[in-house]
């Protein structure tokens, strides 16, 4: 028998309308390093959140040093030896590290209700100490380090708030590298092995395969919310790994690949030599009349940014922009909506509907100047546009004057694509068009974006997975770490497969 | 009906009942509430408040606030009656004029530095306040007495409705309009109720606040020329309690200070209930001294109505 420190039995985890996680039976030894990997969206920050108490699982159970394993959030789990290091970090920048490391408790360093800084410095020190990082003052302040070594002490602020190693504890780290280069990540990985020899555990997540083989003993692989392989490290390569990853495609029918528009030949949207600094650089593609092409590249990859770019959200470092043979800097969206290019955005909620605002309103906000003469409004040209577009679209809601914070994922979506539509733009942005949408409404889309292709749109694409974003598209261009790194055809007869994708995206 | 919709129905009410239960209880304190002179006076009253409290309707629609309210409307009624010998009823354009740069000033500092609403406003304030100080050369400077026949019209009423009040009514008109028909009104709503949202689908954010900001100046000019024309001086202390009481009408009206929802129609109801609160405090002897603490409370208390209570975190822009 081998000595588990945690195990999950048959965790399952609904949201409305989808399963994020199904059947995982996960195992933890002491001091092991388990790797966890997955495309975007198969479930593994889902697992992590549940493993740390800040969601709780449908169905299944937890077990820690043997026990059952509960919580109702991330102080109970840390209670019980589990910490966790978010993808994002959560020092306060404008403290030193040790008043960072003991947030939240600085009880243990009062004397009279004053804070003893210098001891607190002290047990600082130490703790740093422990995990061979001398060469951090306790008493600097976290802006003034790196990010390797930021993440070094929120790691150690976790270690240190779980504590205890005499039984060992858990500590999950979600993508620790995505913002640290070769020779920072080469120092967390020997951080890391020190604490697990320390006969404490890690669960590791990252988008980057050889960095997953490098540092773990073995490795999850997840896809669609299932655990679909468990690899020793002898056992491991990434061409193994990016299979399991995969699977299989879902059918052409679905993504009404059969009606997928022939590409004219005008050039209506260039982009040459784009940079932003941080996020991506030298980025060169044409895009056709009624072309899609789709953008794929792990989170981080810069291709969330050259949307903001390309919808004018953000502005470009380097680099042009050419519209229909004319170069154009967008000062904003309104700006790159009069040049007739608009996104749809990721967050819907947020980003693509106004909650307070009728379904009739909603679609008429980005084509105010269609229903309006001299800025005045038409209230009857609103209502007869919205009830096309509501009939068009079949949107499902009680009347143009519903509030459009009251319909379900699928159909504030469509509200969205009216609205985009409805202005007759050239190009549009899609970033994540189905997130958030059932199945059925899903279809709808991948109809109603191969008809406005068809009546000459073109639209740059980020999918909600890589399969919907290679059969939707007519062209693919990869990006990794901010750079295009490839670019190839997806006619509807020969598509590429996701694992020639992967293997760029990587 | 459930404790959460009881509660939402009493809150969008709410407006009509308290008119409702102040009339009454005024009335039954002193008949002569409803009265003739006593609504006659009110609607006077009223007049100058309705005007300033559209524009700063707009404002807090999109989630902004003004604080420079008072401090415009002062320098506003300094500009009318010190312009008034040598412009005569056309001083009303001198105001306008500089109410719509003073807003204009403050919709340009809010958008193109990005700095907070409440702080432009409160320091645009203190310059207004002063310039209308120095103008009229501390305190206040009456209209020349051999010009005040060209005053008359405004003493004019019909039946008990005043003449100021009827154009405060055609301001209010005005705004409605804005509010309800222009694709500047719609976009004042999108952008109190989701910024972000209302920039990605391709509104123009900063101009829209800028106009709000601009449209509140107006409002305010109009109110400090009627303050000016009423009291036949030049007062620079006049707009110091307003900007409470501009606050007062709007959210009173039910227009919440978190953006997005309102309507100047509600802010009509606010200022009207206002200034009955006013007046019944007089009419029922209240010394003066005492009434900025109703307003103050009541003011608390319908921004307390008003707002989200879900814990989501209240942030003035």
């Amino acid at each position: 028998m081998e000595d588990v420190l945690f195990r999950t039995r048959d965790i399952c985890k609904e949201y409305p309308g989808t399963v994020a996680l199904r059947g995982i039976d996960l195992e933890v030894r002491r001091g092991e390093i388990v790797g966890l990997v997955g495309e975007n969206g198969a479930g593994k920050s889902t697992l992590l959140r549940i493993i740390s108490c800040v969601e709780q699982p449908t169905s299944g159970s937890m077990e820690m040093r043997g026990e059952q394993f509960r919580g109702r959030n991330l102080l109970d789990a840390n209670k019980k030896g589990v910490g966790m290091v978010f993808q994002e970090q959560s020092l306060m920048k404008n403290l030193s590290v040790a008043q960072n490391i003991y947030l939240g408790r600085e009880r243990g360093f009062r004397r009279l209700g004053i804070v003893d800084w210098r001891r607190m410095n002290a047990t600082g020190a130490k703790v740093l100490d422990s995990l061979g990082l001398k060469d951090i003052s306790p008493a600097g302040k976290v802006l003034e380090l790196d990010f390797a070594t930021r993440q070094m002490v929120e790691i150690a602020k976790v270690l240190d708030i779980v504590g205890d190693s005499e039984e060992g504890c858990l500590i999950l780290l979600d993508e620790p590298t995505s913002v640290l280069n070769d020779s920072e990540i080469r120092k967390l990985f020997e951080k890391i092995r020190i604490i697990a020899r320390q006969s404490n555990s890690v669960i590791f997540v990252s988008h980057r395969l050889s960095e997953v083989i490098d540092i773990s003993d073995r490795i999850y692989v997840f896809k669609d919310g299932r655990q679909t392989a468990l690899l020793d490290k002898k056992d491991a390569n990434e061409d193994v790994l990016y299979e399991k990853m995969v699977g299989r495609s879902t059918s052409g029918e679905y993504f009404k690949v059969g009606s997928q528009t022939e590409p004219g030949d005008d050039v209506v949207l260039e982009v040459r030599k784009l940079g932003l600094k941080g996020f991506f650089k030298d980025v060169n593609f044409r895009l056709r009349k009624k072309e899609v092409l789709g953008i794929c590249g792990v989170v981080g990859s810069g291709k969330e940014e050259v949307c903001s770019v390309l919808c004018g959200d953000d502005r470009p470092d380097e680099g042009q922009i050419i519209l229909d043979g004319e170069e154009r800097r967008f000062s904003d969206p309104s700006d790159a909506l009069k040049s007739g290019v608009l996104s749809v955005p990721k967050e819907r909620r947020e980003e693509g509907i106004i909650g307070g605002m009728s379904v009739a309103e909603n679609i008429s906000l980005s084509s105010m100047d269609a229903i309006s003469r001299h800025r005045i409004i038409s209230g009857r040209a609103r209502m007869d546009r919205a009830n096309d577009w509501i009939r068009k679209l079949n949107i499902k809601t009680p009347g143009p004057k519903e509030s459009v914070a009251t319909l379900s994922g699928g159909n504030a979506q469509k509200v969205v694509f009216a609205r985009a539509i409805a202005g007759r733009n050239k190009v549009l942005i899609l970033n994540h068009p189905t997130r958030g949408v059932d199945v059925g409404a899903k279809e709808e889309i991948y109809q109603l974006i191969r008809e406005i292709t068809e009546k000459g749109m073109s639209i740059v694409l980020l999918g909600d997975t890589l399969d919907e974003t290679i059969s939707l598209s007519s062209r693919i261009i990869v990006m990794k770490d901010g750079f295009v790194v490839a670019e190839m055809e997806s006619p509807k007869d020969d598509k590429p497969s996701q694992f020639d994708i992967v293997r760029y995206m990587m | 009906m459930t404790m959460k919709t009881r509660m939402r129905a009493f809150v969008k009410n709410f407006p009509w009942l308290l008119l409702i239960a102040l009339v009454a209880v005024f009335t039954a304190i002193n008949p002569r509430f409803v009265g003739p002179i006593s609504l006659g006076n009110i609607f006077m009253v009223a007049a100058p408040l309705l005007c300033l409290s559209l524009g700063a309707t707009f404002v807090i629609m999109t989630g902004a606030i003004d604080l420079s309210v008072g401090a415009i409307v002062s320098a506003s009624c300094v500009i009318y009656g010190t312009t008034f010998p040598a412009l005569g009823n056309w001083s009303i354009l001198a105001a306008l004029g500089f109410g719509f740069f003073a807003g204009s000033v403050n919709g340009l500092l809010f958008t193109w530095l990005k700095i907070p609403s409440f702080i432009v406003t409160l320091a645009a304030s203190a310059l207004w306040r002063s310039l209308a100080l120095i103008l009229v050369g501390g305190g206040a400077k009456g209209i020349p007495m051999e010009l005040w026949d060209g005053l008359k019209w405004a003493d004019i009423s019909i039946g008990i409705v005043p003449l100021l009040f009827l154009i405060s009514l055609v301001a209010f008109g005005l705004y409605y309009f804005i509010q309800s028909k222009t694709a500047l009104g719609r976009a004042i709503f999108a952008v109190g109720a989701n910024e972000r949202g209302a920039r990605m689908l391709g509104l123009k954010v900063n101009s829209t606040k800028f106009w709000a900001f601009a449209l509140s100046g107006a409002g305010c000019a109009l109110a400090g020329a009627f303050y000016s024309i009423e009291l036949k001086t030049s007062l620079a202390t006049i707009g110091d309690p307003v900007t409470l009481l501009a606050i007062a009408s709007v959210v009173i009206g039910g227009t919440p200070l978190t953006g997005g929802r309102g309507s100047v129609l509600r802010t009509l109801l606010g200022a009207l209930l206002v200034v009955i609160i006013q007046n019944g405090l007089n009419t029922v002897a209240v010394d003066p001294y005492w009434q900025q603490i109703v307003f103050g409370a009541f003011t608390i208390f319908a921004v307390f109505l008003n707002s989200e209570k879900g814990g989501r975190v209240f942030i003035i822009k």
